[in-house]
């Protein structure tokens, strides 16, 4: 278990290196001097002159590389061009809105999941429905759901805001209004993944032996359901939001963007489109890197609670 | 307001009545409503903001200035066809030799901090810029044109020039004319670009980056009766759309910036004002035109005959833009009616694409920034030039990518815009200039570049006019670039906000407005 | 593999490939003229109305079928010309070969595919093949960790042991007897993976980094569309609603065969 930690986590670092070390060299080399983008189309070449010896842009990739690892490792990842905000502050003012995103998110189509999969008895064209919900959450891209649920319930309707975010301090009615829409795209694909997995682990424990004591007990069918098989058909669905904790940050980065939220993933977007490099390099590399943590976690911890799977072949 | 302009005209000596336009009618339409202003209340804008920093010593990016003409005033100020109006400087007197401006500056003005405004304060702030220790951006636009700044009393500035410049009016309405306090400055260093202190109509409270920035009236502000609001909050926005969205349901009370398409879900609504901005950005499409393919001039004609510019101003403005044939838009005093252009004509195009010896067609690329508007153009230049056997490919390169790509020469078929300037020289020299900073189409003209020196040095407004007309015809029959259009674009306000006036600098002036009760 | 799920999905998926096939001759309009009408919302002359640049947004969505399905077929490919040579290599051969090609794929999966996919393409530039290329980087993982995962219970077949003891090679045991194993696997997610490369293409156009235009592409059809929605909603909703079918077509095959 220990050998499994430590080689995940020297990977781990191996990785955040080697895409920092990719990433900036490309990038340089593409770029050219970021002194013109910064300063925009007013720029006199004195002050373009002026600001590339001001931030080093003159001096060789490698000695910039070396410059910006050593404030990476202290916290200090340089400053935007396009802000002059230090990179950090940025990150961190935006990881919150992620965060909040991403774990309402989960937290919908685990519960949904499990919920419309569990229900007992349900009739057969009910169940049709549930599996055409699902598949309609895997397949229609979250840009595509996004997008028309702005229109019916924004444009056509005006009954939700069509931006994602007001903070906190506005009110939390308003917060959480503004959260319906995101939460239920960026939530749809999970939906439908988590409830494949789901179903199938269900089908598997419904036809246990305990079950069928529980049944000869004279348990009624929805606690059978609810208090017996579903917390043992759960654990795959644990073990695959860690693993889709990669995906899910692709979502968020389209779901931001529709929505305008103040989160990474738009920070990325907006950093790309920008060319702005040290935010981009920043938040490229953090969420490689906390991908990867994430996942680490997650076989730790699923390691800990199974113990027969922690033989990693 | 209007009692000093009657000052000015009255008592003009020497060359001062034929130098700048001075329309008092100008004034008197921003303040000519029918209902007086009702004072109190708070303005929120919606701005795509990009403000670094709010010290006008330093400031470059263009969204400062939204807030730099609230915090501070300038010596003097832009009517709505960029003539120049007193604002610190009550009037002011050109020497014989034109080498010596004397600026009589109002009386009892302080800045925000108490200190008082005079003489001594405005050689201040010119000094910073000209010092290459402060190394100010503007340093390398005043330094050719400024020798010295004296003061001669605190009532009275004199301006030692180079050489005679009209062009000093111009840059003393904009960024080097902000007024900065000389012990605010020095007091509070590197934090003053987000504590500013100047002598304007209201002072910056609060500036939350990313977020907002707070104005709250300013109560010692020197002009009576201004300001009517209380308040004015800068909300950042992410985009026109959102900004369009806010103000129909009233979280904010004015968005500019916006398209002929982004104002179409607010055309017809009564509670929404629209303001088009009479003079708009200059849109053309470049290449360089000292080496090949775009240095043989029939290839160029080529290009600008088989450009239909009406539809181009049809689809990308909604017609609501207008035909350029020239840089100089119609309502600016150096515009010339009779400029002469390359009408539209495909099939003339085409006969001069094969006498340029291209008979079997011609490829290239064009770069294409990605902002809706140039990729818009681009896909309709690509479909009318195609049809004069004319292949472009567009090759798209990212906003903040493509003018540095202009500068370094990597890029060479490209469209562009400019806004125009106060002054006739500021584009047209950066422009045409052989040492213009901004010529990326390498043009050079000896004729254009004599006409545009002597033009910069001439008090007289007539013979600017002429001599930048020559030039104008000149540079359009040279064909460094094609223009293109004039663009539309409007601000947008609830009904509820009074008093907004357009200058072509694009800039909105909030000083003046009020708001009813909504 | 007979299920009803199967012939919806082929015919949904032949169904798509025939309107790329046919555009031109299907399309009612040019894709590329522009017209002075812009944003107009339905009617007789346009279907689903016209673009921002007058455009007939019919005639763009029929055409953006063929940028779409080559992508998502070569991404495809490509995710399996790569992740299955790994994965048969992986599942076969045992010993250090087999742990550290295991811990490679499982790095590999790990990683965000569309956070990837936008860094690379923002590097060496969005046109056909580099897309194609890149999904087919980040695509391939998930194939390699299935066919290791099938090759690795055919490696305990006992026929394949029988194989072994009577001296086969390495690639000979491969070719014959687990790559037949292995085939209908790698069918089903190749069907699988067509549909992810449709989607995450389309997501690279809405966020900029498609196929320039004036190429008609679903994806940069719905961003362009976003900011008119309350005018002609359909220029957005058009080309969306086609990459879900798409979507949703190669998925219910792939699906249909497990």
């Amino acid at each position: 278990m220990l050998r499994l930690i430590v080689r995940r986590i020297l990977l781990m670092l191996a990785i955040a290196l080697a895409v920092s070390a990719l990433l900036f060299f490309t990038v340089t080399r593409l770029l050219g001097s970021p002194a013109e983008m910064m300063l925009g189309q007013d720029a006199s070449p004195l002050a373009i002159a002026r600001l590339n010896a001001q931030y080093g842009f003159d001096r060789p990739a490698v000695i910039q590389y070396l410059h910006w690892l050593g404030g990476a490792l202290t916290g200090d990842l340089g400053r935007s061009y396009t802000t002059q905000q230090s990179v950090a502050a940025a990150i961190a003012a935006r990881v919150p809105v992620t965060l909040e995103l991403s774990l309402w998110s989960v937290a919908l189509a685990v519960t949904a999941a499990v919920v419309s999969n569990t229900i007992p008895a349900m009739r057969r064209p009910l169940q049709g429905v549930v599996t055409a919900v699902n598949l309609v959450g895997i397949t229609v891209p979250n840009f595509m759901l996004g997008v028309s649920l702005i229109f019916i319930l924004s444009v056509k309707l005006n009954l939700l805001p069509s931006t994602g975010w007001v903070p906190w301090s506005n009110g939390i009615g308003a917060h959480l209004r503004h959260m319906i829409m995101p939460v239920l795209t960026l939530s749809a694909y999970y939906f439908g993944a988590f409830s494949i997995v789901y179903r199938a682990e269900y089908q598997a424990v419904i036809q246990r032996p305990f079950i069928q004591v529980a049944r000869a007990k004279g348990l009624g069918e929805w606690r059978v359901a609810f208090r017996h098989a579903a917390p043992n058909a759960i654990l795959p669905v644990i073990t695959f939001v860690g693993i889709s904790i990669g995906q899910l940050t692709g979502g968020a980065v389209v779901t931001e963007t529709i929505f305008s939220m103040p989160g990474m993933g738009r920070l990325f977007v907006s950093s790309i489109e920008s060319r702005d490099f040290p935010v981009m390099l920043a938040v490229g590399m953090l969420i490689v890197v906390g991908v990867v943590f994430a996942n680490l976690l997650a076989d730790i911890g699923y390691g800990i609670v199974n113990p027969q799977i922690r033989d990693p072949s | 307001m209007n009692g000093r302009e009657e000052t000015v005209r009255t008592s003009l000596i020497g060359r001062r009545h034929l130098m700048m336009g001075v329309t008092g009618g100008v004034l008197a339409a921003g303040t000519a409503r029918a209902q007086s202003p009702s004072r109190g209340g708070t303005l929120t804008v919606g701005l795509s903001n990009d403000a670094n920093t709010y010290d006008p010593i330093f400031s470059v990016q263009y969204t400062e200035r939204y807030v730099l003409y609230l915090a501070f005033d300038t010596l003097v100020k832009y009517g709505p066809d960029f003539s120049i109006l007193p604002e610190l400087a009550t009037s002011w007197e050109t020497s014989a030799d034109g080498k010596r401006i004397v600026f009589t500056l109002q009386q009892g003005v302080k800045f925000q901090d108490g200190t008082p405004f005079d003489a001594a304060a405005v050689k201040w702030n010119i000094d910073q810029r000209l010092d290459p220790a402060v190394n100010s951006p503007q340093r390398q636009v005043l330094a050719p044109i400024i020798a010295s700044v004296e003061a001669i009393d605190p009532r009275h500035v004199a301006f030692n020039l180079v050489a005679p410049s009209p062009v000093l009016f111009s840059l003393l309405g904009e960024r080097p004319g902000f007024m900065v306090s000389p012990e605010a400055w020095k007091k509070r260093g590197p934090t003053f670009g987000s504590q500013p202190v100047g002598t304007g109509a209201f002072v910056l409270k609060e500036w939350t980056r990313g977020s907002r920035v707070v104005l709250e009236r300013n109560p010692n502000y020197w002009q009576p009766g201004l300001p009517y609001l209380d308040r004015i909050v800068v909300q950042d926005l992410a985009g026109s759309i959102i900004g369009v969205q806010r103000l129909i349901t009233g979280e904010i009370d004015y968005v500019d910036q916006l398209t002929p398409s982004d104002i179409l879900p607010i055309e017809r609504r009564g509670d929404i004002l629209l303001k088009p901005i009479k003079v708009g950005r200059w849109y053309f499409l470049q290449w360089h035109v000292n080496e090949p393919p775009f240095d043989n001039p029939k290839l160029r004609q080529a290009f600008a005959h088989a450009i239909d510019r009406d539809r181009l101003n049809e689809i990308t403005m909604r017609g609501q833009g207008t035909v350029s044939n020239g840089p100089t838009p119609r309502g600016l005093w150096w515009y010339d009616p009779d400029l002469k252009f390359y009408p539209h004509d495909p099939a003339r195009a085409k006969a001069l694409l094969a006498e340029a010896g291209h008979p079997n067609g011609f490829e290239y690329v064009l770069s294409t920034p990605q902002v809706t508007v140039f990729q818009q153009i681009n896909q309709l230049l690509q479909e009318q030039l195609g049809a004069v056997g004319i292949k472009l490919t567009l090759q798209p390169v990212a906003a903040s990518e493509w003018y540095a790509r202009v500068v370094s020469g990597a890029t060479n078929l490209t469209p562009t815009r400019w806004t125009q300037r106060a002054d006739p020289d500021g584009l047209l020299y950066i422009l045409f200039d052989s040492e213009g900073f901004a010529n990326t189409m390498k043009y050079r003209n000896d004729q254009v570049d004599a006409l545009l020196g002597r033009a910069r040095t001439v008090y007289d407004m007539a013979e600017r006019k002429k001599l930048y007309a020559e030039a104008q015809q000149q540079i359009v029959n040279d064909l460094p670039m094609v223009p293109l259009i004039f663009g539309a674009e409007y601000a947008a306000m609830r009904d509820a906000v009074h008093g907004f006036e357009w200058i072509p600098d694009e800039i909105p002036r909030f000083r003046g407005l009020w708001k009813t009760a909504a | 593999m007979r299920r009803p799920g199967c012939w919806i999905g082929v015919s949904l998926v032949t169904f798509v490939a025939a309107v790329a096939v046919a555009a031109p001759a299907l399309a009612p309009q040019n894709p590329y003229a522009s017209g002075v009408d812009m944003l107009a919302l339905p009617s007789a002359a346009h279907w689903l109305g016209t673009d921002d640049l007058g455009r007939d947004v019919l005639s763009r969505v029929i055409y953006g079928a063929r940028a779409s399905l080559p992508i998502g077929l070569g991404g495809a490919l490509v995710a399996t010309a790569i992740g299955v040579p790994i994965g048969l290599i992986a599942g076969t051969l045992r010993g250090a070969t087999d742990v550290a090609l295991a811990a490679l794929i499982d790095l590999f999966i790990a990683l965000p595919g569309l956070v990837l996919a936008l860094i690379i393409t923002v590097m060496v530039g969005a046109n056909l093949r580099n897309l194609i290329l890149v999904l087919g980087f980040v695509m391939w993982p998930p194939v390699a960790r299935l066919v290791r995962g099938q090759a690795l219970a055919l490696r305990e077949a006992l026929f394949v042991e029988a194989a072994r003891a009577m001296g086969g090679k390495p690639l000979w045991i491969i070719w014959r007897h687990i790559w037949p194993g292995v085939l209908p696997v790698v069918a089903a997610q190749f069907s699988i993976s067509v549909s992810f490369a449709i989607f995450t293409s389309a997501s690279l156009s809405f966020l900029g980094l498609g196929i320039p235009p004036p190429a008609a592409d679903w994806g940069g059809m719905v961003r362009a569309g976003y900011d008119y929605l309350a005018i002609n909603p359909w220029f957005s909703l058009a080309p969306g609603a086609a990459v879900s079918l798409a979507v949703m077509a190669f998925y219910i095959i792939g699906r249909s065969f497990r």
